[in-house]
């Protein structure tokens, strides 16, 4: 009989060693009836020579091998009934379990993705990357610091031709302004869709070492001056846009109005040298640039715009190689006439690990993720201590249970098991439900941190690394809370515990549960002025004066360079833009510009007053149309605006914003008038017509501390085409997007939308990260205020149990209800003080350390605090009221009675 | 409880009496107990907390197996009855304790004269 068989017949195993056991007892009684004992007084003897027939039964059942998995499935069988007859203490353990581990995983989820991810490419390891900080998009001139991360394509080649340490050295467009390219499929009469494109060197895929999925990807022979226009798609573009048509490559696509052949579809689950939310459609050779990008900028050898990456050789040192390059950058640079002798002597390069790409995503998530998984560590914490308490409660409560048990010959270590296998289910249980609480919790991180964006190569799905953790997290909290209560129950002696009955006239709730109480409502007083914090920090930042006007303002961003427009036909277009949006009904003000306030990019150049060279700033520079300051709310403070009369044929002219006066100036200077020169064209000064106010452009953190300069968009300027259209009306207009998208197919039918948005959407988007961080703090303040009050409730709760005869005496010996209810609620009260006692002065050191991720505060202000010690002081009253009102209906007779 | 054994049973020594009993023909539980008592000459007394647990085992193990059938007075008993292998583990387990007792005899040879 094999020991599967004997497990299902157990039944059947179980009726024959009673019928064998109770054969001997009547063999026994036979015998002793033979020498003359009549039957009672021989069956007496029997059965007491005999001895404990279930005790000898159990030992039967432990001899045979399927013994401990017979056991496992009924103490699980068993466990289950328990867990099903008390379903608030089943629903209570499993939601602090799911809620409390799901929100780590969920976590957990992102910074594995996000922090600890390598790129899918051969050997990450042995990537490094020139550079160790994230610039963007497009810039030139010296650094302050002399920290050199993105490089033009002179420097790069420069740098490839004179690095052997390299295998390969591969370099890549560092960032893109919304979408660079426009795409139609076919010459066709569809319209053109704007794209991510990103301009790479012909060694970028084989230093990656990647393989095409179809057709071949680029080579080091497409990226030279005047090869054929090709490009290679992406997996996920090809897959999802084109539906893995085949017939894609080796086709013609039409990419800002140039024929450009598709050779081939990038692997599978590559998404560009970088984690972003944007990644790469289409991958073009470097070489190709002036072809495909007819504007300004990229044709300039000093503009910095590629992040370089390479693979080193075995065996090459990192630090002499760091001493070589930058060596190389101080000989590039001796050479540009920005560049003054310090400048040169400063410049340097760090290398930095390339396997996770260029790391700009990492850099700015970091901080808020590594906060963001202390807060869910802390509630992890509050968790762990309200299963502490539960379970700790129900094993005493089943101490009774566990004496019968044992008194009737259950042996001492099966219950302890027994007791184990029910925490360990409730555990899996919780476990179960926090994997789907973490694939939820990563999805909703997911929507905070990057709103809108569905391109993101972050899957919510938990990792195997994260299905781990989420399970050894569970049962180590249900064994090490498990294991407690049952050797407490194993121990107790059964003959004492049934005498004494239920009857007790102490505390009720043990002093390890008392500081459990505690601790988890120093810890919910800790999160929530920390979640007060936050918002206040984001309540501050977004009611600061941005000093401009965002209602009824719409904002286009076409790129006009992608649609074919040459240097001497963009103003043609900007006066078209002009007359036509002014001609759709109820529009106010037409403005167009480089950039627009809190759009996040900006273009930095060195300026100086003529005259005084050595105070050298660096100002933003943005060049704008007449209506332009009207449409974004930009008051002009003195002198005048840009206006009609600024033509490519009147004075150089430029208008400042109160920061640049400031920097420049003296106070009570008149800058009118005066004259200053920018590194972008020193042969060209600006003449000052005007100051304006100090409208936010990137960040209001730094409100009023950027220097910025507007020059009229009808005088040639360096900087690259003007790509923002500010629509304002004098209504809400819903439908402006399409009416914007209809005006420009009107136009040219190659000029697509490549982002539309509010002005409100467009100042919220910049500050989702302190949004998220602000909802996050909040939900994991509620969370954490949720749990104690259920530690509370769950501990005051039993104390009213276990007193309850306590209180009979009580109100019989003349008692009110009044006294009883205190009496309950003041323990309430009285632990939650001690809680806030602990968590205050934490709260306030907490801080101090998240002191830099705020805005505008440096403490923790009364009303936050005042707001935490009130919720947690009306959680606790709640918690505490619910058991004392019932303590107070006790009905004396029934209490003493009850026993 | 009326008596104590009056030997404490070496480990796995009752496993082998067992063995024994049952190696004399098929024969139930009660009647083993009885058997090794009359063996003995009353000096051993198996407690059923004892047998029935290492008949179990045994079985478990396939030393023994063991059928339902009628006793002389007509009820069912479950009779146990040695294995082939539970035969050959018989025959080598009692060579082993013929030896181990030789050897310790022959240790303890004249020790109770010398102890006294």
């Amino acid at each position: 009989m094999s020991w599967f068989w004997r497990l299902f017949s157990r039944k059947r195993m179980d009726i024959e060693l009673d019928k064998e056991l109770r054969f001997h007892i009547e063999a026994q009684v036979a015998d002793k009836m033979r020498s003359g004992i009549p039957e009672n007084e021989a069956r007496r003897l029997a059965r007491l020579e005999f001895g404990g027939i279930d005790q000898i039964k159990e030992s039967c059942r432990q001899s045979r091998g399927t013994a401990w998995l017979e056991s496992l499935l009924q103490d699980v069988g068993y466990g289950l009934r328990q867990l099903r007859k008390s379903p608030g203490f089943t629903l209570t353990a499993v939601l602090t379990l799911a809620l409390g581990i799901g929100a780590n995983a969920a976590i957990f989820t992102l910074v594995n993705a996000v922090l600890l991810r390598d790129l899918p490419v051969v050997d990450p390891k042995s990537l490094v990357r020139l550079g160790n900080w994230a610039d963007c998009c497009q810039n030139s001139g010296p650094k302050q610091d002399g920290n050199y991360s993105m490089f033009s394509t002179e420097t790069y080649e420069q740098l490839k031709r004179n690095t052997p340490e390299f295998e390969e050295l591969a370099a890549m467009q560092a960032g893109f302004e919304n979408r660079p390219v426009v795409v139609r499929r076919d010459a066709g009469q569809d319209a053109a869709i704007p794209r991510m494109g990103e301009f790479v060197s012909g060694n970028y895929f084989g230093m990656f070492g990647l393989r095409p999925a179809k057709g071949r990807l680029i080579s080091a022979s497409d990226d030279v001056a005047g090869a054929p226009l090709v490009a290679v798609m992406s997996y996920s573009t090809w897959k999802n846009v084109y539906s893995g048509d085949d017939s894609v490559v080796g086709s013609t696509f039409w990419m800002n109005t140039k024929p450009v052949t598709v050779i081939g579809v990038a692997p599978e689950g590559f998404y560009g040298d970088r984690m972003s939310s944007t990644p790469p459609d289409f991958y073009l050779p470097i070489a190709t640039v002036p072809n495909q990008m007819g504007g300004k900028g990229f044709r300039d050898p000093t503009q910095n715009w590629l992040d370089i990456i390479g693979r080193v050789k075995p065996g090459v040192a990192l630090v002499p190689l760091q001493e070589k390059l930058s060596g190389e950058l101080k000989r590039i640079y001796a050479k540009d006439p920005h560049f003054s002798a310090a400048d040169i002597a400063k410049a340097h390069l760090v290398l930095s690990a390339g396997g996770a790409g260029t790391q700009s995503m990492q850099h700015s998530y970091a901080s808020n993720l590594k906060l963001l998984m202390w807060i869910a560590g802390l509630v992890l914490m509050i968790a762990c201590a309200n299963i502490a308490n539960l379970l700790m409660v129900r094993g005493m409560q089943r101490k009774t249970e566990m004496s019968v048990r044992t008194a009737l010959g259950a042996m001492r270590t099966r219950i302890v098991r027994q007791l184990l296998t029910e925490s360990v289910l409730l555990a899996g249980i919780g476990g179960v439900t926090a994997l789907a609480v973490s694939y939820g919790g990563a999805r909703m991180l997911l929507m905070l941190a990057f709103p809108g964006d569905q391109h993101l190569p972050i899957s919510a799905r938990p990792s195997f690394e994260v299905l781990g953790f989420a399970i050894c997290m569970a049962f180590a909290t249900g064994v090490m809370f498990g294991v407690a209560p049952a050797l407490i129950a194993a121990k107790a002696s059964p003959a004492d515990a049934l005498r004494s009955g239920t009857r007790t006239t102490v505390g009720g709730a043990s002093l390890v549960q008392r500081g459990l109480v505690v601790f988890q409502a120093a810890l919910s007083v800790v999160l929530l002025v920390g979640a007060g914090l936050f918002s206040q920090s984001l309540g501050k930042l977004q009611h600061t004066d941005m000093e401009l006007q965002s209602k009824n303002r719409y904002i286009v961003h076409i790129n006009a360079q992608a649609a074919g427009y040459k240097d001497d036909q963009v103003n043609a277009l900007y006066r078209t833009l002009e007359e036509r949006f002014h001609a759709i009904p109820g529009v106010v003000n037409v403005g167009v510009s480089t950039f627009t306030p809190m759009e996040g990019n900006d273009d930095g150049y060195g300026v100086h007053l003529i005259g005084q060279p050595d105070i050298h700033i660096e100002a933003t520079n943005i060049i704008v149309n007449p209506e332009y300051f009207n449409s974004v709310g930009t008051r002009v403070l003195m002198g005048r605006g840009i206006n009609v009369h600024d033509t490519a044929t009147s004075p150089h002219v430029a208008v400042v914003n109160q920061d640049f006066v400031h920097a420049l100036f003296k106070p009570g200077e008149n800058p009118i008038g005066r004259s200053f020169v920018a590194d972008e064209d020193s042969s060209k000064p600006y003449v000052i017509v005007g100051v304006v106010a100090g409208t936010s452009y990137t960040d209001v953190r730094r409100n009023g501390k950027r220097p910025m300069y507007f020059g009229p968009l009808a005088q040639p300027s360096e900087v690259g085409y003007a790509g923002a259209i500010v629509i304002q009306t004098s209504h809400p207009t819903t439908d402006m997007e399409e009416i914007a998208r209809r005006t420009l197919m009107g136009i040219n039918s190659n000029l697509a939308i490549q982002k539309f948005e509010t002005f409100d959407a467009q100042i919220a988007g910049r500050f989702t990260h302190e949004r998220m961080l602000s909802t996050l703090m909040l939900l994991f303040g509620g969370l954490a205020l949720l749990l104690a009050t259920l530690g509370l409730y769950g501990v005051t709760a039993y104390s009213v149990v276990r007193r309850t005869s306590e209180i009979g005496i009580r109100m019989a010996l003349g008692a009110n209800r009044n006294f009883v209810v205190a009496m309950i609620l003041r323990s309430a009260i009285v632990q939650t003080l001690f809680g806030l006692a602990i968590g205050i002065p934490v709260a306030f050191y907490g801080a101090t350390l998240v002191r830099s991720q705020l805005y505008g505060l440096t403490t923790v202000s009364g009303s936050v605090l005042w707001v935490a010690v009130g919720m947690l002081l009306a959680a606790a009253c709640v918690a505490g009221a619910i058991p004392a009102l019932r303590a107070a209906s006790v009905d004396p007779v029934r209490a003493l009675r009850m026993e | 409880m009326k008596k104590e054994n009056k030997f404490d049973l070496p480990q796995g020594t009752l496993d082998l009496l067992i063995m024994r009993v049952v190696s004399l023909g098929p024969i139930h539980g009660y009647a083993i107990a009885q058997r090794i008592q009359q063996m003995s000459r009353e000096a051993l007394q198996v407690q059923q907390g004892s047998l029935y647990p290492a008949l179990h085992r045994l079985e478990y193990k396939k030393l023994l197996m063991a059928k339902w059938q009628a006793t002389e007075t007509g009820r069912e008993a479950k009779f146990y009855e040695l294995t082939a292998r539970g035969r050959a583990f018989l025959k080598d387990e009692t060579e082993n304790w013929k030896r181990l007792t030789d050897v310790v005899g022959l240790i303890l040879k004249g020790t109770l004269e010398g102890v006294s």
